[in-house]
């Protein structure tokens, strides 16, 4: 590790200004993260135009805080309402919503705070060590095996929405349709612009991601709008007790090394990581028949791993470009947008934009574990919005975001076509993250299969030519058996709560 | 209805990626280097897709009699008016934005879509909220932000 990039780094991150956007934008993703309905890839989607026109380090800066903020904020809806955010926050439901029920939802939203402020610790740490030498390892990758990587994120994210991988691989054929818009970089050709100027420079994932999750989200909702109602949560005592505390603090520090590793795999992410901590530590603990039944250790567990999970899929994405999620999509999405091309290259070029957003983790993590401890007053307040104010703010805030990015209201259909789309995909139940990202990393995708095959003169040799490439199509053939594999052991061990999230992640 | 949307949207996606199909293969021949370079990809995407597709048809023949609750939500109760006065006031917001400006523009939007949803009852908090997020809004983007705005 360069230790001079490193104290830069940190010493760009505490400039005030960058201290108040970290507050400003955690604060910002935690309230609409826990929106009911809506997940941390709208909150960073519709919160994304917050950040053009500042300065670039101060908006990823920003940016990253608002990630953070919507997975904190994502989990703060499952403890409270039992209708989590997205699929990394589905595990907090089973303890943390028993707990809630209980009179002990301050203790809940505590111990979840605390457990993923470590598991995020644990996780920065990691971070500093395995970034610069994943980026070292990566600037040996040619277009062939950039090509792999990038089938394997996809493929490893389709495998992940079991039971329904033909609906899966269909949202990502579609989605690297779309990325095929616009002129072709290599040739310069026009494809599929229907003789529109404005289809020429390809169609701005940012709309897509705008339209699916945020407008698709909010019409989804209008499905139940009138069903919907707002029950008066009570908060009780916000700090937990010494024994909860005893019970939690080893399934966290087990949680959070092993949500970081889970989290730098491509594709896996938060859901499996979170998943898999509360299976073991369900298995561990002495008292395993208290879990599902209010459990602090199955709260604080899963909850340590799926923050650790989140910053450990910042490695992928800052060191090779590929995100691993839904949610880190939308951030690669808003990366580009702010001219920053996350990459094995952006350790060499920019290594004070690198450094400065790893020790914006440090400081974001701090403060979000204060605003939602001494904020769950204001925040519960937030949740109290009746749907019916709330859902038309959130389509003004998505039109205004899509008019940042081009400045014409032609995009406005776009947002209106994918918000219908994302309707029929969530009513259809199509998974909407491996559309995102096939959208995503589609053209790039393309022209590193190009590249590869014009430097071996049209052989399909050149896949097979490097020990990290045959590793890879190996690992992407693993997780198209990844399914099969699940139904097996689903037969051995049936009825038990983390069946419900395989088939809802 | 159900049915229709069923078996639809899988029959919609195979004309789909028909359609691409055919126009991946009539894409104009690039001038440098291979001149089928720039078909290649979508045209094996195409084929992918139509595949996928016909596997989704016989998919969905296989559970077409099963219930989809949110599918009937879809068409039941004021839901259709829903969707169709949200998205039909989006299409009418796009095209007065530039002509009335934005303030006027959102508040106009925001006020309806309360008006709709949240119902006549309550015109009291959706006129203070569509005024005062629409301003809030206003200044946050145009005078902290520097986005211009109409």
């Amino acid at each position: 590790m360069d230790v001079n990039s490193f104290m830069e780094g940190l010493s760009i991150a505490v400039q005030p200004v960058n201290i108040v956007w970290i507050i400003i934008g955690g604060f910002l993703g935690t309230i609409v993260g826990m929106l009911p309905g809506l997940g941390p890839a709208t909150a960073v989607a519709v919160l994304i135009p917050m950040t053009f026109g500042m300065n670039p380090v101060s908006a990823i800066i920003l940016m990253a805080a608002i990630y953070y903020g919507a997975m904190y904020g994502g989990s703060r809806s499952s403890i409270l309402l039992n209708t989590p955010g997205d699929g990394s926050a589905i595990a907090a439901t089973f303890d943390g919503y028993p707990m809630a029920r209980k009179g002990m939802a301050g203790q809940a939203l505590a111990i979840s705070a605390v457990a993923s402020f470590i598991g995020g610790l644990i996780a920065v740490v990691g971070f500093v060590f395995l970034a610069e030498p994943l980026a070292t390892f990566a600037l040996e990758f040619g277009p062939a095996e950039y090509f792999l990587l990038m089938l394997l994120t996809l493929s490893a994210i389709v495998s992940l929405s079991i039971g329904k991988m033909v609906k899966g691989f269909l949202a990502m054929t579609i989605g690297l349709a779309l990325s095929t818009v616009g002129i072709d970089t290599q040739t310069g050709v026009y494809r599929f612009t229907l003789g529109s100027s404005h289809l020429s420079e390809g169609i701005d994932f940012l709309i897509v991601i705008i339209g699916v999750y945020a407008i698709g989200e909010v019409l989804y909702n209008l499905l139940s709008i009138d069903e919907q109602r707002n029950e008066k949560k009570k908060v009780g005592k916000v700090w937990f007790s010494k024994e909860q505390w005893r019970r939690s603090k080893w399934p966290i520090l087990r949680s959070g090394p092993l949500g970081f590793i889970i989290g730098v795999l491509p594709g896996a992410g938060g859901s499996i990581a979170s998943m898999i901590s509360y299976t073991t530590e369900r298995q561990l603990s002495k008292k395993s028949s208290e879990f599902g039944d209010g459990a602090v250790e199955g709260l604080a567990a899963p909850e340590s791993a799926n923050n650790s999970a989140s910053v450990g899929a910042m490695i992928p994405l800052l060191t090779m470009g590929i995100p691993g999620s839904g949610t880190t999509a939308v951030m690669l999405g808003a990366l580009i947008m702010l001219g920053l091309r996350p990459g094995p290259l952006l350790f060499d070029q920019q290594p004070e934009t690198a450094w400065a957003l790893i020790n914006s983790m440090f400081i974001g993590n701090i403060a979000l574990v204060i605003i939602n401890i001494l904020l769950v007053g204001v925040l519960v307040k937030v949740l109290d919005t009746p749907p019916k104010v709330l859902y038309p703010m959130i389509v003004v805030l998505a039109f205004i975001g899509t008019y940042t990015l081009s400045y014409t209201t032609f995009d406005f259909f776009f947002l209106l076509l994918f918000g219908v789309i994302g309707l029929f995909m969530k009513v259809l139940d199509f998974p909407i993250a491996p559309l995102v990202l096939a959208l995503i990393v589609g053209s790039d995708m393309e022209q590193n299969f190009r590249m590869a095959l014009s430097s071996s003169n049209g052989s399909f040799g050149i896949f097979f030519s490097s020990g990290v490439s045959i590793g890879l199509i190996a690992l992407t053939l693993l997780s198209l058996l990844y399914p099969l594999i699940v139904h097996w052991m689903k037969r051995k061990v049936q009825n038990r709560p983390e069946d419900q999230m395989y088939r809802s992640s | 209805m159900m049915k229709g949307i069923k078996l639809g949207v899988p029959i919609f996606l195979i004309v789909f990626s028909g359609l691409f199909l055919i126009s991946s293969l009539q894409l104009p021949k690039a001038n440098m280097g291979n001149p089928n370079a720039p078909l290649y990809f979508p045209a094996g995407l195409s084929i992918l897709m139509l595949l996928l597709s016909f596997v989704y048809l016989f998919q969905e023949l296989k559970h077409v009699a099963e219930e989809n609750k949110e599918l009937r939500q879809l068409f039941s109760g004021r839901t259709p008016k829903l969707l169709v006065t949200t998205l039909g006031s989006g299409v009418i917001y796009a095209l007065v934005f530039d002509q009335i400006g934005f303030l006027l523009s959102t508040i106009l939007f925001l006020g309806g879509l309360l008006f709709f949803i949240n119902g006549w009852k309550k015109w009291l908090i959706n006129c203070i909220v569509a005024v005062s997020f629409s301003f809030l809004t206003w200044y946050a983007f145009s005078q902290l932000l520097g986005v211009s705005l109409p």
